[in-house]
């Protein structure tokens, strides 16, 4: 659902002022904005550039460096394998197979039917509950190619929770 | 003078500036490292590590510590008695690895090659490298330090040829440069540039590790990113990943130093010409202390009009109104004995601002002791006021102090000037040290690319800039906040001056300009406060009947504030002409003689040239080479005249409206033929030089004058070249100093003045002729920014080229907008005399009857690289105040 130009602004600079930290930065906007919205579309890229007193191509410069943000609205699920070293050792290989093929992907990316944004996680800091992955931003842990096939069909039904 | 530190590089004992990097050390004392991201004059940064080097410094019980592992020498600072190796065995092969994996992304079948001098693009290659991929099909072949680098390190031909090829299409959609992101090595030096060097960040380093390169953000078009084109990232480019798209693969054969004819900051630039003798490239002069290896627009992309063959090549004789191909003997003697009738008052003669200090000399010469007339000017003159007014509050008419002294102010005073188009490079040391945290006061109508680094932008209602700052004056009085000791002993007239003070009320002076009085009470403690102070200004939005007592205001802030000539401080008077402080220095004027000496008698100046054409009074005009000033002000009064004086003769290189009318038209040289001195705004002389030699039958200006001289009997105008002119003039200049024409450096030498300072009361005369009129009742005040992060700017390809295409927003007062009924977002219509803009409005607080709007830069970028005529820099839009009225379309 993108929201139209006037709401997604108010959105963003809502996001940029919510802070309540000591120093506000461009890489702390640029993590409250994605928060918010999941994404990073151009007009938070020239807000953060207007309320940081620098450019957009400086804030891009920094956005870009982290491959973290990402610039097109996300589909409507996140699904994240860790392939940290832990998971690698307890057959996270064979998980990513799997997900990959059920989503029909070759590389970390978005589905065709606008369900699933998928990525890989260098460590979802749950090491002793190796192999892990993240559906929605919550962990499962100790789990096997087919639990994980099964939970994303589950979540697929779920109420989209893109962020 | 610091004390120097000794170190040793490579067995040799050296000396070196405390602070240096290790690199620089070396490079000081004539000893090379190979470096790639190193640039002098930005900061270290550590890039490429090509420079690694092993060092050890010594420790206090006297033996010697190795500093860790191989450090790259362009970011370890030296310390006393360090020990550096650069060329030991492993540092070679560890830089040969290090170069081995950068060009692993850069074509190098040619690098490392022994025939890469030797192959053209056609020859079968011996290594079956592709042509795309050889070194002479780049465009940087012959200046690519890429090349030179791997060619000193001597690398061993077993490097795979392979490459990663990057597949990046090029882009060549942006006016006046190329980028193929596939030849970019990532040393980041044009992104620190534009950072750096030229506070712009309009590029930037994208993405990271393997897929790091130069972009803008989310790679949109450099029109709307904020870019100012001034070349510096192409300049720094150590590979051919961004050049210059004229001339692109034309090798140089000459280069020549030269000055830019386009404005008074007399950039030094080095010009490339090809073996066909054309100018094919600027690159400014890195030692030039002028500009500091900068340059603008208009010094790097703004000179190809040298090639221009559409020249007048012979000269040109009226005969039954037709202008028909003459001799050089047949045009001067015809010139000569018409010019004999008109001897006196009845001749004029107007000199060009582009014209060389030689030429400006003769020129005066000329009119006063042949035609014995003062009636002598030059064509942007149109300020006078300002520097009359200089003359006798400063003692001179000039600056009183440097371009790059403005690094160390710490508060920047600019009134009314349009600094980034105008005078460019002055712009670079006010960002650089602003960006440091120097503070700015900008007090402009209009939005220039300055404001967004003002910390105070006051927009007074128009023409009321001198009540603001003599209400600061008031206000620094009345706080007691003057250098007070500076202002009584160090100048004359102080009380005289303050008593004239007591008009500027502040609740009259906040109500006149619309500045609140809090703010001018505030404004004046800034300046007070502030231990260093420059001010600046050209005033082209004020209207000349106010030009005097604004500048006479400003000067007596600065003499009050001891703001003269202390590091950090001082006055700068922002002119148009390239060469205009030489065209007064050498008595180009009506008013006074060479060397600001006094004559007898004023002549008729360019103010009244038109009416005394009118009337009668001038019956012969005299125009040198005056294509810069045709769209202009001065131009247009010009203009109006020509038709009624009785003989005309026009110096001039290109035909115009003006040598349509002339009688006779002399063929003149270019800057690039002429072999001469400009003198900048800090009173610099720089040499120009004859880069590209006589193309036709021009010739110079002041030998044009001295042949008519002699041939009108004179026998004082026998110079066989301009040093000789030079000598002459040279005495009106130079009180102390000499200087050697042939001599005079890239850097230029400035000659010295005597300082008189003296206050000049002020008084808050209203300027009662408004701009505007019954039809047009509204002032429109344009501004011009290099950015706007909230945009809507659209970017359309036209003909293959980036374009802008934006709805304009036109800001009025509510009030104003309710009296038209205009509401917030209508479309609506602006009109003035030869004008008109459309765009939506938008109603906000800004004073009534002035309407404004602010463009892109990138527009009129746009605009004069599409520019058809020979020099299309000349048709630079300026932002002058419009009278308008405002429309609503049905
Ligand atoms: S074209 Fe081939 S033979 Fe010629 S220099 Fe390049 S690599 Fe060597
Ligand atoms: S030309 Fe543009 S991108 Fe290059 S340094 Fe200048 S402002 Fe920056
Ligand atoms: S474009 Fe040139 S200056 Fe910029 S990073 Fe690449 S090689 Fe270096
Ligand atoms: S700043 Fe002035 S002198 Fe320098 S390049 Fe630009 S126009 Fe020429
Ligand atoms: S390695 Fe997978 S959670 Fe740490
Ligand atoms: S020149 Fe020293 S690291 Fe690049």
């Amino acid at each position: 659902m993108p929201a139209d130009n006037e709401t997604l602004r108010k959105q963003i600079i809502e996001a940029i002022a919510s802070q309540h930290r000591p120093t506000v930065t461009v890489l702390s906007s640029l993590l409250a904005i994605q928060d918010a919205i999941g994404y990073i579309p151009n007009e938070a890229i020239e807000e953060v550039a207007v309320q940081q007193d620098t450019t957009v191509n400086a804030v891009f410069g920094v956005a870009s460096f982290y491959p973290n943000f990402r610039f097109t609205p996300p589909n409507n699920h996140s699904i994240e394998v860790c392939w940290g070293p832990t998971c690698h050792l307890e057959g996270s290989s064979n998980i990513l197979q799997a997900v990959l093929d059920y989503l029909d992907l070759k590389e970390e990316g978005d589905t065709q039917d606008g369900e699933f944004s998928f990525r890989f996680n260098t460590c979802l800091g749950a090491c002793s509950q190796a192999p892990v992955i993240s559906l929605n931003h919550e962990l499962f842990g100790k789990i096997s190619p087919d639990e994980s096939i099964k939970l994303i069909k589950e979540i697929k039904s779920s109420e989209p929770k893109h962020i | 003078m610091t004390e120097k530190i000794n170190l040793t590089i490579d067995g040799k004992e050296i000396q070196a500036q405390p602070g240096s990097m290790i690199i620089q050390a070396a490079m000081d004392n004539g000893m090379y490292i190979p470096y790639l991201c190193y640039y002098p004059g930005m900061k270290p940064y550590g890039a490429c590590r090509m420079c690694v080097v092993k060092a050890e410094a010594p420790t206090p019980d006297g033996s010697y510590r190795s500093l860790p592992g191989s450090p790259a020498s362009c970011t370890t600072p030296i310390s006393e008695g360090m020990r550096v190796e650069t060329n030991t065995d492993e540092l070679i092969s560890l830089r040969k690895g290090i170069m081995e994996l950068l060009i692993s992304e850069h074509p190098h079948g040619c690098l490392n090659c022994h025939r890469i001098d030797l192959c053209g693009p056609t020859d079968v290659c011996l290594r079956h490298v592709t042509v795309n991929d050889r070194c002479v099909t780049c465009p940087k072949n012959e200046r690519c330090e890429l090349k030179d680098t791997v060619r000193y390190m001597e690398m061993e031909l077993t490097t795979p040829l392979t490459y990663n090829n990057r597949h990046l299409p090029l882009e060549v959609k942006d006016p006046f440069w190329d980028m193929d992101m596939n030849l970019c090595i990532v040393c980041s030096r044009c992104v620190r540039a534009c950072d750096e060097v030229r506070v712009d960040q309009a590029i930037t380093l994208k993405e990271r590790s393997g897929r790091s390169i130069i972009g803008t953000s989310k790679g949109i078009s450099l029109l709307e990113s904020g870019c100012e084109f001034c070349g510096a990232c192409i300049d720094v480019c150590p590979t051919g990943a961004i050049v210059e798209r004229d001339y692109k693969w034309d090798k140089a054969e000459v280069k020549t130093t030269t000055t830019c004819p386009h404005c008074p900051v007399g950039c030094q630039t080095s010009l490339d010409i090809n073996k066909r003798n054309k100018l094919i490239r600027s690159i400014p002069v890195r030692e030039a202390e002028a500009n500091q290896g900068m340059t603008c627009f208009k010094g790097k992309f703004g000179l190809d009009y040298a090639n221009n063959r559409n020249r007048i090549k012979t000269p040109l004789i009226k005969k039954n109104g037709e202008l028909v191909e003459a001799s050089w003997p047949e045009a001067l003697d015809l010139v000569a004995s018409k010019l004999s009738q008109f001897k006196g008052n009845s001749y004029s003669l107007i000199s060009s601002d582009r014209g060389t200090n030689e030429d400006h000399f003769i020129a005066q010469k000329f009119t006063r002791q042949i035609m014995q007339s003062n009636n002598i000017d030059f064509s942007s003159n149109t300020n006078s006021e300002i520097f009359d007014n200089l003359s006798s509050m400063i003692g001179h008419s000039s600056a009183t102090n440097t371009i790059w002294n403005l690094l160390k102010t710490d508060l920047f005073v600019i009134v009314s000037s349009n600094i980034t188009e105008q005078h460019n490079v002055l712009g670079v040391p006010i960002k650089q040290a602003i960006s440091k945290g120097s503070k700015a006061i900008i007090i402009d109508p209009r939005e220039t690319e300055l404001s967004r680094f003002a910390d105070h932008w006051i927009k007074p209602n128009i023409n009321t800039e001198h009540i603001l700052i003599g209400g600061i004056i008031r206000s620094i009085i009345d706080q007691s906040l003057e250098n007070h000791d500076f202002a009584s002993k160090s100048c004359e007239n102080f009380d005289e001056f303050r008593s004239s003070v007591w008009d500027f009320d502040l609740s009259r002076v906040s109500k006149e300009t619309g500045v609140s009085q809090e703010e001018i009470q505030d404004l004046a403690k800034t300046i007070s406060e502030s231990t260093a102070t420059s001010f600046l200004y050209s005033l082209d939005t004020i209207s000349s009947e106010i030009k005097e007592s604004t500048s006479t205001a400003i000067i007596d802030l600065a003499l009050l504030t001891g703001n003269v000539e202390n590091p950090g401080s001082g006055i700068y008077p922002l002119f148009t002409g390239p060469n205009e402080q030489g065209a007064r220095d050498m008595g180009c004027v009506p008013n006074f003689g060479p060397g600001y000496s006094h004559i007898s008698e004023t002549g008729i100046g360019l103010g009244e040239l038109d009416n005394a054409c009118q009337t009668g009074d001038i019956k012969a005009l005299h125009i040198i080479g005056n294509q810069a000033s045709i769209s202009s002000e001065s131009g247009q009064k010009i203009k109006n005249a020509l038709d009624k004086v009785e003989f005309l003769v026009v110096h001039e290189s290109f035909e115009n409206e003006f040598t349509a009318k002339a009688d006779v038209v002399f063929p003149s040289s270019l800057f690039a033929e002429k072999d001469g001195t400009f003198t900048n705004l800090e009173r610099r002389i720089h040499k120009v030089n004859p880069a590209l030699g006589n193309k036709f039958d021009e010739d110079e200006d002041w030998r044009i004058l001295c042949q008519l001289a002699t041939r009108m009997g004179a026998n004082n105008f026998n110079y066989s070249n301009s040093e000789e002119v030079f000598k002459e003039l040279s005495p009106f200049l130079l009180s102390t100093n000499d200087i050697n024409f042939q001599k005079i450096s890239q850097s230029g030498q400035i000659y010295s003045v005597k300082r008189k300072l003296k206050f000049k009361p002020i008084n808050i005369s209203l300027n009662l002729n408004s701009i505007s009129s019954d039809e047009f009742p509204m002032i429109l005040t344009r501004g011009r920014i290099l950015e706007e992060s909230k945009s809507d700017a659209k970017i359309q390809l036209i003909n293959d080229k980036n374009s802008i295409t934006r709805n304009e927003i036109i800001e009025l007062n509510s009030q104003d907008a309710l009296n038209n009924n205009i509401l917030e977002g209508d479309s609506i219509k602006i009109i003035g005399d030869n004008f008109e803009l459309s765009g939506i409005a938008h109603l906000n607080g800004i004073n009534s009857g002035i309407v404004s709007t602010t463009q892109l830069f990138g527009s009129i970028i746009e605009k004069v690289q599409e520019h058809k005529t020979e020099d299309p820099m000349l048709h630079f839009d300026q932002l002058n105040l419009i009278p308008v009225r405002i429309e609503k379309p049905e």
